[in-house]
This record gives structure tokens, sequence and C-alpha cells, in this order.
């Protein structure tokens, strides 16, 4: 009976392992699967465009029909629609989040705002550019503009930025507020002296992801700012730009010769990723400054 | 009364939404003495506490009812603004809670912001330090972190930033029921000596520490005062039975 009882554990044992190797290389595959599917994406784009990146592609505009020359004009107009986005939806979002967090009482309007900001997050990118036309490009008269295009994306990563606001300043312990509030600083100072600059590093992360969002979007910024051609830089907010995804989209689509432009698009889509890269680079050099002493 | 009263409270009721915790309490707290509140969990002592400096009220859905009278003034009158009595009464936290900023910055947060005129905040910071008893220790190091301190300092640092706003009264609530001996023995030292200059109300759990360092204890009981006196009184000779059981440890 010991014996059979011995054998019946080790059986079970050996069976239990088993089950145990089979999920962690199940779970393993998985992983490296999404490895080789990131890893294969980018060495495809850098394999195919890598060879039309020279220093007069980024420092010069395009030229015979977008068939030779650069990009630059695109490279500046993501740049100015990236950052125009980012000024206004960061200031605006995180005010949103504020509010939300800490003024509200906490109830079913509050939860009907944040269902709202949940279901802005899920419209089709395409419904904020018709919206931008209609509104920011007609209505307003602001023409298809760098301005419109800013407003446009900024609207697109709205909810984003009030998400991640959101869990940033409930990340921020209850006992700060406490301890600031018993000395009798009063609620406002306690939210911008305390809250908020313990917040920040943790809006940015979320708006990185923001960031990324805004320079890759074709559809929002088709009808509100993107240029099919201009070879001179903007003079103003209200001038149209060419943009990267947008030139992307022309020279694949409705080019004059689409397969001339091959390796062109492909290093036009190595510099989008390397522009987004840069933006996130910066926020993340941002964060860190700030995270210097900020821990709890 | 032999000594001047600065707090008393009138048949007041506390409710966090329908739930009652506080039951018709009326007492008084006499200046310059330390006064221990002492009964198990829950019975209503910290919630105690927090209303006097109005700090429930960051609470959704609670409510007062009765008087709280401050120097013979109700705090919880409509024209009285909670912040200007949070600065008079300051609290100390069961958990120590300094900011991540510098020592230096910990101290003068309070009266920076709350646009009290400091002619000389140098002087404010070491004064506050050594009331606290932590100016020997931190001196040198006063623009680093305070996260970098030990529990005990970091304790001695609330206190000190508490008292940097040169309150009239200090309430602390369990503030060495995170700390070790030593530690907690230098905060009872601490607080015998800040009793000439201020009035203490504290919360604690330690019943040897209310008899150690108060003058005065109050027993609470599932939301009810159930005996105030003085705290020799309370512990050799109570008159309610319940606080005997709970002094000598049969419930509790």
């Amino acid at each position: 009976m010991i014996f059979h009882g011995e054998k019946m554990k080790t059986q079970s044992m050996s069976r239990r392992y088993l089950k145990q190797s089979v999920f962690f290389a199940l779970v393993r595959a998985s992983a490296l699967m999404i490895t080789l599917a990131l890893g294969g994406i980018i060495a495809y784009i850098v394999f195919n465009g890598y060879s039309v990146i020279r220093w007069d592609f980024i420092t010069k505009p395009p030229t015979d029909s977008m068939t030779k020359g650069g990009i630059m004009p695109a490279i500046v107009g993501t740049v100015y629609l990236t950052v125009g986005a980012i000024f206004i939806a960061l200031p605006l979002g995180i005010a949103s989040a504020v509010y939300l967090t800490e003024y509200a009482r906490q109830g079913r309007i509050v939860r009907m705002i944040k269902v709202g900001v949940n279901c802005l997050a899920g419209v089709p990118s395409v419904v904020f550019g018709l919206f931008g036309l209609g509104f920011f490009v007609i209505f307003l008269k602001f023409g298809s503009s760098i301005l419109a295009g800013s407003l446009t994306l900024g609207f697109l990563i709205l909810p984003t930025i009030i998400g991640a606001s959101e869990e940033a300043l409930k990340s921020v312990p209850q006992t700060f507020r406490e301890a600031s509030l018993s000395l009798g600083v009063s609620k406002w100072q306690t939210i911008y002296r305390i809250v908020l600059p313990n917040a920040l590093p943790g809006i940015l992360t979320g708006s990185i992801l923001g960031i990324g969002r805004a320079a890759g979007e074709t559809a929002p910024i088709m009808f509100t700012a993107a240029a099919f051609f201009t070879a001179k830089l903007p003079s103003s907010i209200f001038d149209e730009v060419m943009a990267l995804p947008y030139h992307i989209y022309v020279l694949a689509t409705a080019g004059t010769n689409i397969e001339a432009t091959r390796p062109i698009q492909y290093g036009t889509v190595l510099v989008l990723v390397a522009v987004v890269l840069g933006i996130d680079l910066i926020a993340i050099i941002i964060r860190g400054y700030m995270r210097r002493n900020k821990r709890w | 009364m032999e000594q001047e009263e600065i707090i008393r409270l009138n048949h007041v009721n506390f409710y966090y939404g329908e739930c009652r915790a506080l039951t018709d309490i009326s007492m008084r707290f006499r200046k310059n003495r330390v006064t221990a509140l002492i009964g198990p969990s829950g019975c209503g002592k910290s919630t105690l506490l927090r209303l006097l400096n109005r700090m429930n009220e960051l609470i959704d859905g609670t409510k007062v009812e009765g008087e709280i009278l401050f120097e013979g003034r109700n705090i919880y009158a409509p024209d009285v603004d909670p912040v200007e009595i949070r600065r008079k009464i300051g609290m100390v936290f069961q958990k120590p809670n300094p900011f991540p900023k510098t020592i230096y910055n910990n101290i003068a947060y309070g009266p920076r912001l709350t646009g009290v005129k400091v002619e000389d905040m140098d002087a404010l910071v070491e004064q506050s330090l050594r009331q606290a008893v932590l100016w020997d220790e931190v001196k040198d190091i006063l623009n680093k972190s305070a996260m970098n301190l030990s529990g005990g300092q970091q304790q001695r640092l609330c206190i000190a930033r508490a008292l940097a706003m040169k309150p009239d009264v200090l309430l602390m609530d369990e503030p060495t029921s995170a700390l070790d001996p030593i530690s907690t023995a230098k905060i009872e030292e601490l607080i015998e000596e800040l009793k000439k200059d201020y009035t203490i109300i504290i919360v604690t759990h330690n019943m040897q520490q209310a008899a150690r360092i108060s003058d005065e204890t109050a027993f609470f009981y599932l939301g009810n005062l159930v005996e105030y006196n003085g705290t020799e009184k309370i512990f050799t000779n109570p008159d309610v039975k319940q606080t005997e059981d709970y002094i000598t440890g049969r419930f509790g």
C-alpha cells in the first residue's frame, strides 16, 4: 500500500510538473511572438527604407512630382501638429482629471462623465477628422491649418490624457493631501504644490501614448491640416502643412508613379517612427528629471 | 476648574452616511494639558480627534450635529473657514507622512503657503526642529530628502512641521503605533516637553502610554464617552466598571 501510495504521489507530481512546463512554454511562446512581430515590422521598415535615408532626404522638399527629393516639409509639419496637439490636450486633460478626481463629488454624474470620456476614446479617428472639418475649419474659419489640425488631434488624444492623469492623481498617497490640509494649506494649494508635482511623471507616461497616436494618425488631419504638396515651410499657425502619415498615404495611393516611390514610402515610414520615438524620448527625459527624489 | 478650557464639545453627534459614529459627546479639553483618548478599535476616538480640525469633512457623506467650541467660537459655524481652524489646530498622523521634499522644505511648506509673515525662515526651521528634538540629527542634511530619514525621525519631522505653524493645539492620532520602542520613548519625552506651550490631544491604543504621558484620559466605547477623568484616577480607581474592565484587559 505504501509503495502504491508513493507511486501515485510521484505520478501526480510529474504530471503537475509537465503541466507547468507546458504552460510556461506557452507563455514564453506568446512573449516571443509579440517580440518577433514587433522586431519583424521594424526590420522590414528599416530594410526597405534605409536606402533612401540621406541628409538630403530629411532636409530637402520633394521634387519631380514627389518621386525624388526629400520629405523635410512633412517632418516639420508632423512635429508642429504633434507638439500643438500636446499643448492643447495636456492642460485641458490635466484640468479635467483634477476636477474629476479632486473636486467633483463622486457619484452618478462623475461616473457618467467618465463613461463619456471612455466612449470618446473609442470613436474612430475619421469622425474626429470630420468634426474638425465642420467645426474648426469651416465654422470657426481656421481653414485647413496647423491650428485646426492640432485642435483636432488634441481632442483625439484628450481621453488618453484624461485617463492617464486620473490614474496618476489617484496614485498620489492620500496621506500627502491630509498632511498638507492639516497644516491649514488650502485645497487648491495642496493640489498645485503637492498632488500635481507628484502626479506629473505618471501623467507624462500616459501622454507618451497620446503622442504616438497624434503623430501617426492620418484621418483627423486629412481634412483639417494636411497639404498634398507644399515646398515652403509654414509661416503661421493658419498655414497648411505636409505631414508624414498623410504623405505616406498620398505616395502609396495617389501618386503619379506609386511603384517608383516605394523606397521613399518606406523611408518616410522609418522617419515617422523615428520622429515619434524622438518626441517620446523627450517626454521620458523630462519624466526622469521630475522623478528624482520623488519616491514614497 | 483650575485651568482654562480651550475646546468644548456640546452634545456632538457624528454620522458617516446613515451610520452614527459618535453619540451625544459633551466634554472639555484644558489648555496646556495632555489628554489621552483611549478605547477599543472603532470606538470613535480617531473620529472625534478629526472632528476637532474639521478633517472628517474630506470624506463625502459625513454629518456633524451639536457644537464644538474652540476658544469660545463654534468651529462648525457657517462663517468659519476650516483652513483657518487647521492653522491653529495642528495634526500628527498615525503613519509618518513627510512630503517628498527636502527636510528644510517640509518645515517651510506650511508657513510659506499660508501667507504667514516669516522674517527669518532659517530661524523658524531651526526652532521647529529643535522643539521636535530633531535638530542635532538633521542640521547637516537639511537639503536632503525627508524620505531618507528613519520612521521615528520622520515622525518627529512631522511634529516639527506642525509646530512651524505655531498652532495652539496639537492633535496626535496614534503617533507612535508605527514606531519602534526607542523612537516611541523619544516622542513621549517630546510630548512631555511640548505641553508647556501647547495643548495636546492624543489618541492611543497603548494603555501604558496613556498612563505615562497624559494628565487626563477619556475612555470611549461604541461611540459613547464612557468616562472622562484625571489619568491617575482612571488607571487606579475608575468610576465606571466598563473602564476598569478595558484597562485591566478584560475586553477590547
